[in-house]
């Protein structure tokens, strides 16, 4: 074989390591190193480096470098207005008696850095940065081939690299995007939980009962498999479900006698007003109006608003009932005492298939054996019940009540 | 090909240092061979035997990396020699020109030998 077609045989094979290094899901900064290396490796060059424009400060800097700023070879500075004029993605020898268009300091002072050419990078009207090499280290001058090939690895190189700065730009805009998000999930929820505090406030016997029914409901969510995204809705819905209490009448509220007609239907207007108020507000997740208006529906037809029954009722309302429900039952009102856990589980199961869904009802008691068995790192239920039941006896009656709800 | 580790082990023989680097020379993880060259260096051993026996494959980064050994050692006067090296690796080293700056073998033995009947460089 003769010394042409071996040269040509390597060149086509360095083309070959450059385009894997190019592909290679590698990091950019191993990615850039490891091109560098290629070229190296295919022209012979003991000296080499890869700078980027800065587009912003018009500066280049270094991306991937080897030799030029090791001990006794000065630092290599170079600056693009030089550059600039140059032909886009050629080769240009730094050497004495040359075409080259690169003339005065800039030209001594990579020559004085040890560089012996250097290539312009640039896709379409963008430049991108530059190339720098050093003569060959067997001192053979750069041949017509080497010039064809480097113009033709320059092209990639610096359409690599554009791509790297416009997924980098698409990633920062993406980052500052995401942090807004959080930063506006934040205040948004901050602003839900004081609206929730306003609520709980006017009632003196409900305090923290939308916090309380936001974690239950939380809690029954997740158990039933709910994506976090709808998990984070009926959160919001749990809070917001007793705003329209804001409207009704504070005496009717915390009247500690039995209720008259008149009261009730004052009441009742609650979830209807609920709804209203928040129906303003364009949230992100779904079903939160339809939740919270419905709320006080039972399975039996005989709830309200709207006497909604079985599967007309979604399962998020079927949710807020449960938890909002259960809080009633086991925190003390103006016109009842509170029952204890076990009482209240005796309670939910009296009213199977009237008021509660039995679906429902098996995904809290899960939840909740799961809690009292420690099985849960977060719980939502457990914190906020009262510490004087039995464990043993309440695990019994959940699985009980489980095998029950799935025979 | 590049999933293969690369690794570098070495010893020293009197005043030479023998390499012994496995794997694939054909990414950046053989910098390991450079800096373990280098290190031989500032200890002042000028004398180096690169055992590539254990080497699958070199590309033009393998290249590139054995460029800096050579220079460097080039640079303080010292000595590289290669050995169990294939034929068709030798080749393309020749055909580079690679071979003026730096001696090939067949065996670490023979290297070592020449090294040795060498004296001082």
């Amino acid at each position: 074989m003769s010394q042409e077609l071996k040269k040509a045989l390597y060149n086509v094979s360095s083309l070959a390591d450059l385009s894997q290094e190019i592909n290679s899901e590698q990091n950019f900064t191993i990615k850039i190193q490891s091109v560098l290396y290629v070229i190296m490796g295919t022209f012979l060059a003991s000296k080499g480096a890869i700078f980027w424009h800065e587009r912003d400060k018009g500066s280049l800097i270094p991306v991937a470098h080897k030799g030029f700023n090791e001990a006794g070879s000065p630092r290599l500075k170079i600056s693009s207005e030089h550059l600039l004029p140059l032909l886009k993605n050629e080769p240009y020898h730094l050497g004495d008696g040359n075409k080259a268009g690169l003339y005065g300091p800039l030209r001594d002072s990579l020559r004085r850095a040890g560089a012996g050419l250097c290539i312009p990078l640039w896709v379409r009207d963008e430049f991108i940065g530059v190339i720098v090499l050093s003569d060959k280290f067997t001192s053979e001058p750069y041949s017509t081939e080497d010039f064809e090939l480097l113009k033709a690895v320059a092209n990639q190189i610096a359409i690599t690299m554009s791509n790297h700065s416009l997924f980098m730009n698409l990633s920062e805009q993406l980052d500052k995007n995401r942090r807004l998000y959080e930063e506006m999930r934040l205040i948004y929820h901050d602003t839900i939980q004081a609206f929730a505090a306003a609520i709980d406030a006017k009632d003196v016997y409900t305090k923290n009962h939308s916090q309380r029914v936001a974690r239950y409901a939380v809690a029954i969510a997740r158990e039933l498999g709910w994506n976090e995204d709808d998990v984070e809705g009926i959160y919001v819905a749990g809070f917001l479900h007793d705003v329209g209490k804001l409207i009704i009448s504070t005496d009717v509220l915390n009247k500690k006698d039995s209720l008259s007609e008149k009261d009730l239907h004052e009441l009742r207007r609650h979830p209807v007003l609920s709804s209203k108020i928040i129906s303003k507000i364009k949230f992100p997740w779904k079903d939160v109006v339809k939740s919270i208006r419905h709320h006080h529906e039972r399975l039996d037809g005989k709830g309200y608003p709207g006497a909604l029954a079985g599967e007309d009722i979604s399962d998020g309302a079927k949710i807020l009932t449960l938890a909002d429900s259960f809080d009633a039952m086991t925190t003390d009102r103006p016109y009842k005492g509170r029952k204890d856990l076990k009482e209240a589980l005796v309670e939910l199961k009296k009213c199977l298939g009237t008021q509660f869904d039995g679906r429902i009802v098996a995904a809290f008691c899960k939840v909740l054996e799961k809690e009292i068995k420690g099985k849960l790192p977060e719980p939502n239920i457990l914190p906020h019940l009262d510490k004087d039941f039995d464990p043993s006896v309440i695990t019994v009656l959940l699985e009980a009540l489980i095998q029950e709800l799935s025979a | 090909m590049r999933e293969m580790n690369f690794t570098v082990t070495s010893k020293t023989i009197t005043d030479t240092a023998v390499l012994y680097p496995r794997g694939y020379l054909n990414n950046i993880a053989g910098e390991s061979l450079v800096r373990e060259c280098n290190a031989y260096i500032e200890k002042g051993i000028k004398k180096m035997v690169v055992n590539l026996g254990g080497i699958e494959f070199i590309n033009s980064i393998g290249i590139s990396l054995l460029l800096s050994v050579i220079e460097r050692l080039n640079n303080c006067g010292g000595t590289l020699c290669l050995t169990n090296i294939s034929t068709s690796y030798n080749e393309t080293f020749e055909m580079l020109g690679l071979t003026k700056y730096m001696l090939v073998f067949k065996s670490e033995e023979e290297a070592l030998k020449h090294l040795n009947a060498a004296g001082g460089k």
